[in-house]
């Protein structure tokens, strides 16, 4: 989040919003909530040269992660937040809805009145440099109302807890302790998204730095960073700026806001739009001047940048930057060019970086398929 | 190449050449998957092919016996389930996960025994198409294994909630048809989980193994790592191993070590506080016992109808040697495995380690050798027990009017049969429920007769190559180069006599010496006794209790991912899979001595 605040002094477009930090959150539990969390980690953590002992279960049975999880994640979300707390979250949720009605990003999503926020966790470490954690935890879009902020903020806090996340910490950190890290979380506008996706400043297959990739569909991002779709697909050349090649994805589904359900949901995409790039040559090279430059910013690491453009917003003020972090997983096949290193919309990625993608050793080496 | 091949090649091959080994096919070559009964052409739609009876073309390739799956064969309603599983799962598997070298598996049947084989792809541009969308469809499935697995476990878990609750015997006629239908439409779509999964999961697996070897690690080793998960099945040998331990408190422990199955449930019901025990065992089976000794044999009972099994298992844990403790015994494999993935990470340092880590975590997440057993109690074992059940209700009905004589009559239909009778009262063939129930004593005895020809079977058929392409098929059913190169080397009792050490793959360390028990199929599970050296084709799930009291363990098929390899580490025993001739070359009694590190069987001493 912090990344996103430099960003906005920066002069980026970013998404309004305000941050609720790690501090904050981890002071509010109550005691005998946090002695029950460490409870049921010491009753499922094999203790230390028992042996066999019956009943025991094995920390890394999957069932037992699971249930482990289900039961924490309940315990977070069933306590209240201090009235301290959500008397401040519900004072910077008040100020935003404010200064939205003086501007924002355009037409409110949905259609409604209400103010629609995307709710996003993220952990202390988790946009530095190892890129250690990226993905572990939730991010809910569409959320509207103090209420139901508050809701999701705890969501936010209990997904430390999620299965995924907590077999995740057990494979780096051994058989050491199971607690999530602190999480801050951030409240962002939801930018109503006509197109988004990512934009990554070198060739996430190849690793190739000459090479600017831009991949992204209709609506929300999150069916792009999620690897739900075959996205639209450019590369750019970095030199010259200019579009080397472009391949129009299938794009079957896309992410919309459902008033129904009252969320951004994956739905299957009209046919007349899959068929259609989703964005224009422009917007695509105006991307890669944006992401050449927030490279730049940081200290010329490739990066992996998520965008949305907001409909019925003028071209370029409707371009906004959502997130950006390193991109550290050049070495991915190209089915994970649209997911890799994507952060906290994706679900639980493997850690990344060093190097082994199984699909690339069963393709070449397994199943010695030539050219690969 | 069509045509019969074993001509061709004895015509074309260079003098220096060896000639490829062709056992024929000719001798199990039929038109008919039964007598009377041709499979109606085109009648499903397959990616490959369905199920069928050799044929002369057949000689061409290798067929693999899968005594692993299906000892004893299959009755015609069983041909149905076979179809869904090994051969439409596999092929639709396959195809959808896009796996570069095959197209999945195509069964043969010599007599009612099956055969495997494999469809290599064989244009570069298939194998390209297929790579290419390899990753795209494994990728995000790897990423979230957890998510994944438990949206398919919990679909499979709804079907049975629906299906296993169905109060079969209020339904109308009609009711129960459709009770028989959606059971199998259900079959079919856990299968092609089955393969899907198993698909993209053994990829994960030989990535790892492929990374390991890479980095100067051995390859076999990394099943090791990737053992010791708690499943299904290993839940099951615990609470058999707690009955084992309540049956010696309530002093029942007599008729389990001794009565016959049959009668056991008597002698402990006559016990002062046998009913207390049984009681507990019933609330066993009630969890534990949706479960069939064999894969997609619908005319076997499942445990809660013929509880022999479990029964067995128990009375094996009550003769082992007191002081044996089962969870001492899992807590040291689970020690013993850590060990050996810190010695690995010792071996190896730099990006390697880095990499190494990498591919231990996303293993341990999306891993193999823990889905390999798991997965029974959801597919292999279950998914044909709904179609088992109301199959029996249909035919208690169609008895009760005079069609066929019991309800297990049923068995003897093929599925196309039995569809064509309830919906329009007349097969293709024209047959009506009075010829058919007719064919029904012959189809019996035909089953019966090549139930005992079974064990004779040549393990392979068709031309034996030098090398299987499919990865898949070596981990999985052990088709080594050195697997292949025995069996060139003769079939059978000659190879057999040829063997003076027996040589396999190296799967669980230890070297132990003892009595061999040839067992050929899971019926013949009791009669192996603490102490014995187990010898046989393969094991599956069903075997598992069985570990608990042998010595060591010896596979003709198998490789590093094979039942017996995984779970002969968990208990600590020697195991050498893929050994090819184990069951001909050794005889139950022989003194044999097993060397798991170097993965070679000596016969010490004939028994005879």
């Amino acid at each position: 989040m912090a990344r996103l605040g430099e960003l906005a002094s920066l002069g980026w477009r970013v998404p309004d919003g305000y941050a609720i930090t790690a501090g904050a959150l981890s002071d509010w539990l109550p005691a005998r909530a946090r002695a029950e969390l460490e409870r049921l980690f010491t009753a499922a953590l094999p203790s230390p040269g028992s042996g066999g002992v019956a009943g025991a279960p094995a920390v890394s049975a999957v069932s037992a992660v699971s249930a482990l999880s289900a039961r924490a994640r309940e315990l977070i979300e069933s306590q209240p937040l201090p009235s301290a707390l959500a008397d401040a979250v519900g004072a910077a949720h008040e100020r935003l809805e404010l200064r939205r009605l003086g501007g924002g990003t355009g037409r409110g999503v949905g259609g409604g009145a209400a103010l629609r926020v995307a709710v996003r966790s993220s952990a202390v470490s988790e946009d530095g440099a190892t890129a250690s954690f990226a993905g572990q935890y939730e991010t809910y879009l569409g959320v509207s109302g103090i209420a139901d902020v508050l809701a999701h903020v705890k969501k936010c806090w209990a997904s430390g807890y999620s299965a995924h996340a907590l077999e995740y910490r057990r494979r780096l950190g051994g058989a050491g302790p199971q607690r999530a890290h602190d999480l801050a979380v951030g409240v962002l506008e939801l930018v109503d998204a006509r197109s988004a996706g990512v934009a990554f400043t070198l060739d996430p297959v190849t690793g190739d730095r000459n090479t600017l990739v831009v991949e992204a569909n209709w609506g929300f991002g999150e069916s792009v960073v999620a690897g739900h779709v075959s996205p639209d697909h450019w590369t750019v050349d970095r030199d010259s700026g200019e579009i080397v090649s472009r391949r129009v994805g299938s794009k079957q589904a896309w992410s919309v806001f459902s008033p129904a359900a009252d969320r951004v949901v994956l739905e299957s995409a009209p046919a007349d739009r899959a068929g259609q790039p989703c964005l224009t040559d422009d917007e695509v090279r105006y991307l890669c001047r944006q992401a050449t430059r927030i490279e730049e910013a940081a200290g010329g690491v490739p990066q992996d940048v998520e965008w949305a453009i907001a409909r019925d917003v003028p071209f370029p003020d409707g371009v906004f930057i959502l997130q950006h972090r390193p991109e550290t997983t050049w070495s991915a096949s190209p089915a994970d060019a649209g997911r890799a290193g994507a952060g906290p919309a994706t679900t639980a990625a493997p850690p990344a970086a060093a190097g082994f993608d199984p699909v690339r050793y069963a393709l070449r080496n397994v199943f010695r398929v030539p050219g690969t | 190449m069509r045509s019969h091949f074993k001509a061709e090649v004895s015509k074309s091959v260079p003098v220096e050449q060896e000639a490829p080994r062709v056992v024929p096919v000719d001798d199990f070559v039929r038109d008919e998957l039964y007598p009377g009964y041709k499979q109606p052409f085109g009648s499903q739609p397959f990616v490959a092919g369905p199920v069928r009876p050799f044929s002369k073309a057949d000689n061409a390739r290798y067929w693999l016996r899968d005594s692993l799956h299906f000892s004893e064969g299959m009755v015609p309603a069983s041909i149905a389930t076979l179809d869904d599983a090994q051969t439409w799962g596999a092929q639709l598997g396959a195809e959808i996960v896009g796996v570069p070298p095959t197209r999945g598996s195509v069964n043969r049947l010599a007599g009612t025994h099956v055969y495997i084989g494999t469809i290599d792809v064989d244009t570069e541009w298939q194998v390209q198409a297929r790579a290419a969308r390899f990753g795209q469809y494994v990728t995000p499935i790897l990423r979230d294994f957890d998510s994944y697995w438990a949206a398919r476990a919990g679909e499979l878990q709804a079907a049975y909630d629906h299906l296993d609750n169905l109060d079969l015997a209020a339904l109308d006629p009609g009711q129960v048809w459709t009770a028989v239908k959606d059971a199998y439409a259900f079959h079919r779509r856990a299968w092609f989980i089955h393969f899907e999964v198993m698909y993209v999961l053994t990829a994960n697996y030989l990535a790892f193994y492929a990374l390991a070897e890479e980095i100067g690690l051995a390859g076999s080793a990394v099943s090791g790592f990737l053992s010791g998960q708690q499943t299904f099945y290993s839940r099951t040998d615990e609470e058999l191993w707690r009955l084992a331990g309540r049956a010696r408190e309530l002093e029942v422990t007599g008729p389990l070590l001794h009565a016959d199955p049959a009668g056991m449930r008597a002698e402990l019901s006559a016990l002062p506080r046998g009913s207390t025990w049984l009681a507990e065992f019933d609330a066993f089976l009630r969890t534990y016992g949706q479960r069939t000794e064999e894969t997609c044999r619908i005319d076997t009972p499942s445990w809660i109808e013929d509880p022999s099994a479990p029964l067995y298992a128990i009375g094996a844990f009550l003769a082992k040697p007191s002081g044996f403790d089962f969870f001492a015994a899992r807590q040291q494999a689970i020690a013993e495995r850590d060990d050996q993935i810190e010695a690995a990470r010792r071996a190896v340092n730099g990006s390697d380690l880095a990499r190494f880590n990498e591919a231990l975590a996303g293993n341990q997440a999306a891993n193999f050798a823990w889905w390999n057993e798991e997965h029974n109690y959801l597919i292999d074992r279950r998914a044909a027990i709904p179609i088992r059940r109301a199959t029996l209700e249909l035919g208690a009905r169609l008895a009760a009017d005079g069609r066929i004589e019991r309800p297990e009559d049923m068995f003897f239909l093929f599925k196309p049969e039995l569809y064509a009778l309830m919906e329009e009262g007349v097969t293709t063939a024209g047959a009506k429920w009075p010829d058919l129930a007719a064919m029904i004593p012959d189809r019996r005895a035909y089953f019966e007769d090549w139930k005992h020809r079974g064990p004779e079977l040549p393990t392979m058929l068709g031309t034996i190559p030098d090398t299987v392409p499919d990865p898949i098929m070596i981990e999985v059913f052990g088709l080594s180069g050195r697997f292949l190169e025995t069996l060139r080397g003769g079939s059978g009792a000659d190879a057999a006599a040829q063997v003076a050490e027996i040589r396999g793959f190296p799967a669980a360390k230890g070297v132990v010496e003892g009595v061999a028990r040839v067992i050929t199929t899971v019926a013949d599970l009791h009669l192996v006794q603490p102490g014995d050296v187990l010898v046989c084709g393969g094991t599956t799930t069903e075997w598992t209790p069985v570990f608990g009291i042998i010595t060591a363990c010896v596979c003709d098929t198998g490789g590093s991912l094979t039942h017996a390899a995984i779970v002969s580490r968990e208990y600590g025993i020697p195991c050498v899979v893929g050994t090819a001739v184990a069951t001909q070359a050794i005889k139950t009694g022989d003194r044999v001595r097993v060397d798991g590190r170097a993965g070679t069987v000596q016969v010490l001493a004939s028994g005879q």
